[in-house]
């Protein structure tokens, strides 16, 4: 193991991989702190231009933006009372009342450092389990794999979308989608339509971009406006100097914040706002002065930022060992570490440690150059918020086509991506959600070519899918979420019925 | 409640364009290999399911939206017109942008791009009424600027640092 961390360190330590992680966490940083604009999308832009790199370095760099954009949400959640993201939710019940109290920089100070120890404790937890849980899966057979990318799909359409049958049907999309193109078995052209450019399959590359960049550029446009004018918690900061003594003595905080973050990163779906609103509730609740939280209470600021960044290594977990990822952002990344060349999953434990490992020292850098560029740069960060909508918005257009133009020089990809990215907006803003579409595009192939290279092994029975130990466990773990998604559906759509009878 | 359109549309789209899948699927070339399935068994159960999950959701969305009622306001999602414009201006100007992209070159076809974007969005939000003469011209300017700087700028750093091609 020392020796794999050895590895992966000289990997890491390297000008032109410390230069990409500190530039991914740049543009994370940037990317978090303007209300609206996802990690996600960070990770999408980045995807281009990480296409050339070796593994390790394009990984750290998109490493680097979930690492930024996930502490910067903190930023406008703190003087703008606006969350930058929604994991940020949380920071803004006592971030801002202690802005307001003109603690701004205190208050900023206090979230840098806690989101750095979150970042840096998760990143010992996934560097504990993810290599167990890659053990345990070199087992898996034709038939776990195909149960287990059902598991997958079936248990982030559960938790994605508003509702299960429009998480499912997003999941669907995606599963169809990943079935143009050549058929690997067989040879046939599968929707191809005579385009050169489809018989391959779809590229991941526009898929990716137009779902989470252009889809959320679409939703911006489609909500511009130049009237509207944000809540200022009136306090201007020079600097924003790190509290680690303060930061510290809120020890509980940030167990709270680090438990938070590792038990609900790995849940698909879960997502980061229920992370740092566990990881508050929790902190409030164990607290000597409960009724401090909410107005401008450092432990309240503490647990959740801490939450925040303990949460991307949670989510890492199943992505890294299992190929599942946790919620959006680690689906994009999982996109983009199959474009790298690597994939996920146990044999890449078992093949690939020294790239493994890699990327568990390089998401510690991501951290480290995350709190240094946090602190150094916050004037400038601050100044990114008042950045024109609609110069911002082409910007980032511009970055779409020219990282999807870039890869291949295909036009066609360039319609792909528009038309992704309109078929993203409506996905979203009918509360389909967009993540079930990349895991059905990702997951869809694993579980189609794993079924027929099942039957044909076993000479065309089905009954090793539901026999062997752990492929049936998969199976009756998805269709028990299926079954209690739905009986909680059918709970709360019951509720305000009941509610609307009492009264009357 | 308010009223959306938009949402049992979306659902009726979904639905013809899984059975039309479902149509194309039943087309596709049958390659017999022992125990395998067929190439079309996988786009046929994925667009049989889409099109039998999205029956409940399409009755589920119509019988919301004749709830409402026809006197309630128009929703906030679905916006004005207005909001309506600024979407569809993004989306004339990026397939406009496709097709001039490797004709024009790149630093003329994202100028034109982006310029036409910020000054577009600008004009539809209202905000350009509000100004001067010399003020429009002060803005026509900037975003003149702002658009020929980002083409050069994105073009020399993909071209010399990344040295990914670019159409000249």
């Amino acid at each position: 193991m020392i020796s794999s961390y050895l590895d992966g360190l000289e990997m890491v330590l390297q000008w032109g991989t410390l230069l990409a992680i500190a530039g991914g966490t740049l543009l994370g940083i940037v990317m978090g702190a303007l209300p609206g604009l996802t990690s996600a999308m960070a990770v999408a832009l980045l995807l281009p231009v990480t296409f050339g790199m070796p593994p390790v370095m394009g990984i750290g760099m998109m490493l680097g933006a979930l690492c930024g954009a996930g502490a910067s949400g903190s930023i406008p959640a703190i003087l703008l009372n606006i969350p930058g993201t929604p994991s940020s939710v949380a920071t803004t019940f006592d971030g801002f009342p202690m802005a307001q109290k003109g603690e701004a920089g205190r208050a900023l100070g206090l979230a840098i450092v806690a989101s750095f120890f979150g970042g840096v404790a998760s990143m010992v937890i996934l560097s504990l389990l993810a290599p167990p849980i890659a053990e345990f899966a070199l087992r898996f057979g034709a038939a776990e794999y195909f149960s287990l990318s059902i598991f997958g799909l079936v248990i982030i359409a559960s938790v994605a979308g508003k509702s299960l049958l429009k998480g499912l049907i997003a999941g669907l999309i995606g599963f169809f989608v990943s079935t143009i193109g050549t058929d690997p078995i067989t040879g046939v052209d599968r929707f191809t339509f005579g385009q050169l450019s489809l018989l391959t399959g779809v590229n991941l590359l526009p898929v990716l971009i137009g779902l989470f960049a252009v889809a959320q550029v679409l939703k911006d446009a489609f909500e511009y406006d130049p009237h509207q004018r944000m809540q200022d918690s009136g306090h201007r900061i020079d600097i924003a100097r790190p509290r680690f003594i303060e930061t510290l003595r809120h020890w509980k905080a940030i167990v709270a914040g680090v438990a938070s973050g590792s038990i609900v990163g790995p849940v698909p779906g879960a997502g980061g706002s229920i992370a740092s609103l566990v990881a508050y509730d929790q902190t409030r609740r164990f607290s000597r002065s409960p009724e401090k939280f909410g107005t401008g209470h450092a432990p309240g600021i503490v647990s959740v930022e801490s939450a925040n960044n303990a949460l991307l290594g949670g989510a890492l977990i199943p992505t890294l060992a299992l190929g599942i990822p946790g919620e959006a952002a680690t689906a994009v990344l999982l996109g983009g570490l199959m474009i790298q060349g690597v994939t996920p999953g146990p044999l890449l434990f078992d093949g690939q440690s020294g790239t493994v490992y890699g990327i568990f020292v390089a998401y510690l850098v991501a951290n480290v150059f995350m709190l240094l560029t946090m602190c150094l740069g916050i004037k400038l960060f601050i100044r990114v918020l008042m950045v024109p909508r609609k110069q911002l918005l082409a910007a980032i257009l511009v970055f779409c086509f020219i990282g999807v133009y870039g890869v291949d020089g295909d036009v066609f990809n360039l319609f792909l991506m528009l038309g992704f990215g309109i078929l993203g907006y409506f996905l979203n803003r009918y509360q389909f959600g967009t993540a079930p579409v990349i895991l059905g595009l990702i997951l869809g192939p694993i579980a189609e070519s794993n079924l027929r290279r099942g039957l044909q092994a076993f000479e065309g029975d089905w009954t090793p899918f539901f026999t062997r130990p752990i492929s049936v466990t998969f199976l009756v773990i998805a269709v028990g979420l299926l079954a209690l998604t739905l009986w909680q559906n059918h709970r709360s759509n019951r509720r305000p019925q009941t509610a609307s009878g009492n009264e009357a | 409640m308010q009223r959306d359109i938009g949402k049992p549309l979306f659902d009726l789209v979904l639905l013809v364009t899984s059975a039309a899948a479902f149509a194309l699927s039943t087309t596709l070339r049958n390659v017999e290999i022992v125990g395998d399935l067929s190439a079309s068994f996988f786009p046929k159960l994925i667009s049989g399911l889409i099109f039998l999950l999205v029956i409940p959701c399409l009755i589920k969305d119509i019988r919301e939206w004749r709830a409402t009622g026809d006197g309630s306001p128009a929703s906030q999602g679905a916006g004005s017109a207005r909001n309506v414009a600024q979407w569809g201006l993004i989306i004339v100007l990026a397939a406009g942008y496709i097709l001039i992209f490797e004709a024009f070159g790149y630093i003329p076809s994202t100028a034109l791009f982006t310029f036409f974007c910020i000054i577009g969005l600008a004009v539809i939000s209202g905000t350009w009424r509000q100004l001067s003469a010399m003020a429009q011209l002060k803005s026509v300017l900037l975003a003149a600027v702002f658009a020929v700087t980002l083409a050069v700028a994105v073009f020399y750093v993909f071209t010399e640092l990344f040295e990914i091609p670019l159409p000249d």
